[in-house]
């Protein structure tokens, strides 16, 4: 038997390598086809609106990785936002309460979907698409659909969440620096924390993991209040970064994050999730909406760019696990 | 006679009108390795479901080293010693052989609040454990569990229950779809696990892997035990075959 080449063996046994090579071509696709692209400014850019998303698919892949998801992330991002402008807005609380009570909110909406899922034992498609329908029409109706103002608040508690700074010319955004630190945490609890074994078993094999006296509802209820908190305070850092809170805002998000999660090597069916995976997808999909643009494509092409990355990234890894059973589930 | 390990006295289990267990009585004891047999329908599922803790029964006693017990679930069989192979739905694929000897009841270290699990320990315990076992392959303790053979993933099982003190291990179709050096693997395990002071319940369809490695037959027919000290050693498969069957009275 011939030996495995290093490059095939890295392939088959890391779950991040496709999504990191896809990650590099990409980058020099672009870079090569526009000379803007690599410039700090857009850069800066696109690290402005990568972090929103990518907190919200921080909190997915830990939820499918213990085999449920939530499609009503899009409309928490929009909601917590307007709870809190409005709030704040109407004069009823200080801005900083108002934050407060819309992550409460955010927090119940979760557990919601949570105690649907695991007591009820609805199906997490039929609960949180139930869900994203009533927390959008709750934003629509309670702004009558129309924006919130945000630019009466001055609050060092925004600059926190959603300032900027320059190092040298190189703006840096406060959010960037939220998401590596959400990151670096879901990484560690994935990777090191007996909490991530449970989450893995959960999503793996959850009649073992009962078996073994793993509270396998009580995680998955803790991870869909995790994913809508992180949806709510994406949202939130999204509203003061484009100074308004719209009640339309996050329709659609849902499924792109999945689809970075995917995309990022976690596996939609549970029991196998990669954070840095993640962060590869949800790069890649941002670079994907910024590049086109910067290349001349346009933007409303943009669906066509990320199903087709979507439908070859399933089918490279399809290939790679149907070759290697170290990588089947 | 010392006190068995494990006692259930005239155990009854109905499910509607249909009576699964009518009175059993069933014993094992220390260091004993019992074959259950029967055919489809006889009793054996629901019996070790009952000692297992996944149902209960409707009414009768049993008793763990003489003290009556009631096993309301699976936690509490396990806090009896009692641990439960099945076939399938023991472990977790996808994560490593030590991550799964360990599920549940992680080791930690560091501050509380890190959560840390202690991988270090958990892997050097794990090798330990498939060595002890009767593991010869070298087989890394993160090894995903999706890698391993359906006899390893016996092992594996095995492992878990005396690394975590089972003082009884209930073997349900252990050998089921391994070849013939799996088997002989599996009986091994079983054997090791007895010698090392481990009582065991070994169910299994194929009557010459309960010949090869029990102590002592039980033979359970509508609900019944119609036999329940048949030495492997002086008795013939075809025997115990007819007794199954109802067409030998005992």
């Amino acid at each position: 038997m011939r030996a495995t080449p290093p490059l095939v063996r890295w392939l088959n046994t890391t779950p991040e390598s496709l999504p990191l090579i896809l990650v590099v071509v990409e980058i020099a696709v672009f870079a090569s086809l526009s000379s803007n692209f690599l410039s700090p400014g857009n850069i800066s850019n696109l690290l402005a609106f990568t972090p929103e998303m990518g907190m919200i698919a921080l909190g997915m892949t830990a939820l499918i990785t213990s085999g449920e998801f939530d499609l009503s992330v899009g409309s928490v991002f929009g909601f917590a936002p307007v709870v809190m402008w409005t709030l704040f807005n109407e004069g009823v609380v200080p801005l900083e309460v108002a934050m407060v009570i819309a992550l409460a909110i955010a927090v119940l909406i979760g557990l919601i979907n949570g105690l649907f899922v695991t007591r009820l034992r609805v199906p997490s498609f039929l609960v949180t698409l139930g869900m994203m329908m009533t927390v959008r029409g709750l934003a629509l109706y309670t702004t009558s659909g129309f924006p919130q103002r945000t630019w009466r608040a001055e609050s060092l508690m925004m600059d926190v969440i959603a300032g900027s700074f320059y190092i040298g010319t190189f703006r840096v955004y406060a959010s960037l620096l939220w998401f590596i630190g959400f990151t670096l945490v879901l990484l560690y609890v994935l990777r090191y924390a007996k909490i991530g074994n449970w989450i893995q078993a959960a999503g793996g094999n959850p009649i073992a993991a009962r078996a073994r006296g793993v509270r396998v509802d009580a995680t998955k209820t803790w991870l869909f209040i995790l994913t809508a908190f992180l949806a709510a305070y994406a949202g939130i850092t999204s509203s003061i970064r484009v100074s308004a809170a719209n009640p339309n805002s996050g329709t659609g998000y849902e499924l792109e994050v999945i689809a970075m999660v995917v995309i990022g090597g976690t596996a939609l069916a549970g029991g196998r999730g990669t954070i840095i995976g993640t962060v590869l997808g949800v790069l890649m999909l941002r670079m994907m909406r910024n590049g086109i643009v910067m290349i001349g494509v346009p933007g409303l092409a943009y669906n066509i760019f990320v199903g087709v990355t979507i439908l070859i990234m399933m089918a490279l890894q399809s290939y790679i696990e149907r070759r290697n059973p170290a990588r089947a589930r | 006679m010392a006190e068995p390990l494990v006692r259930m006295r005239n155990v009854h289990k109905s499910f509607g009108p249909v009576q699964a267990l009518a009175g059993v009585d069933f014993a094992v004891h220390e260091k004993e390795i019992v074959g259950l047999l029967g055919d489809n329908g006889a009793g054996k599922s629901t019996l070790i479901k009952i000692l297992s803790g996944v149902v209960p029964a409707t009414s009768g006693e049993i008793f763990v080293r003489g003290e009556k017990v009631s096993i309301r679930n699976t936690n509490d069989a396990i806090r009896f010693g009692i641990e439960t192979i099945h076939q399938d739905s023991a472990l977790v694929p996808q994560l490593s052989i030590a991550r799964n000897l360990f599920l549940g009841r992680e080791p930690l270290k560091g501050p509380a609040f890190l959560n840390r699990m202690d991988k270090d320990a958990m892997n050097r315990i794990a090798g330990e454990l498939l060595v002890e076992v009767g593991i010869t392959k070298k087989l890394a303790p993160d090894t995903p569990v999706s890698l391993l053979s359906g006899g390893e993933r016996q092992a594996v099982s095995i492992a878990r229950a005396l690394f975590f003190d089972s003082d009884l291990i209930i073997l349900d179709e252990p050998t089921n779809n391994l070849g013939v050096e799996e088997t002989h693997g599996v009986l091994r395990f079983v054997r090791n696990a007895r010698d090392s002071g481990h009582s065991s319940i070994f169910i299994a369809h194929n009557i010459h892997h309960v010949f090869q490695v029990v102590d002592r037959i039980v033979v359970l027919r509508n609900g019944e035990v119609v036999a329940d000290d048949i030495d492997p050693a002086s008795s013939t498969i075809d025997e115990v075959e007819r007794i199954i069957t109802g067409a030998l009275a005992v």
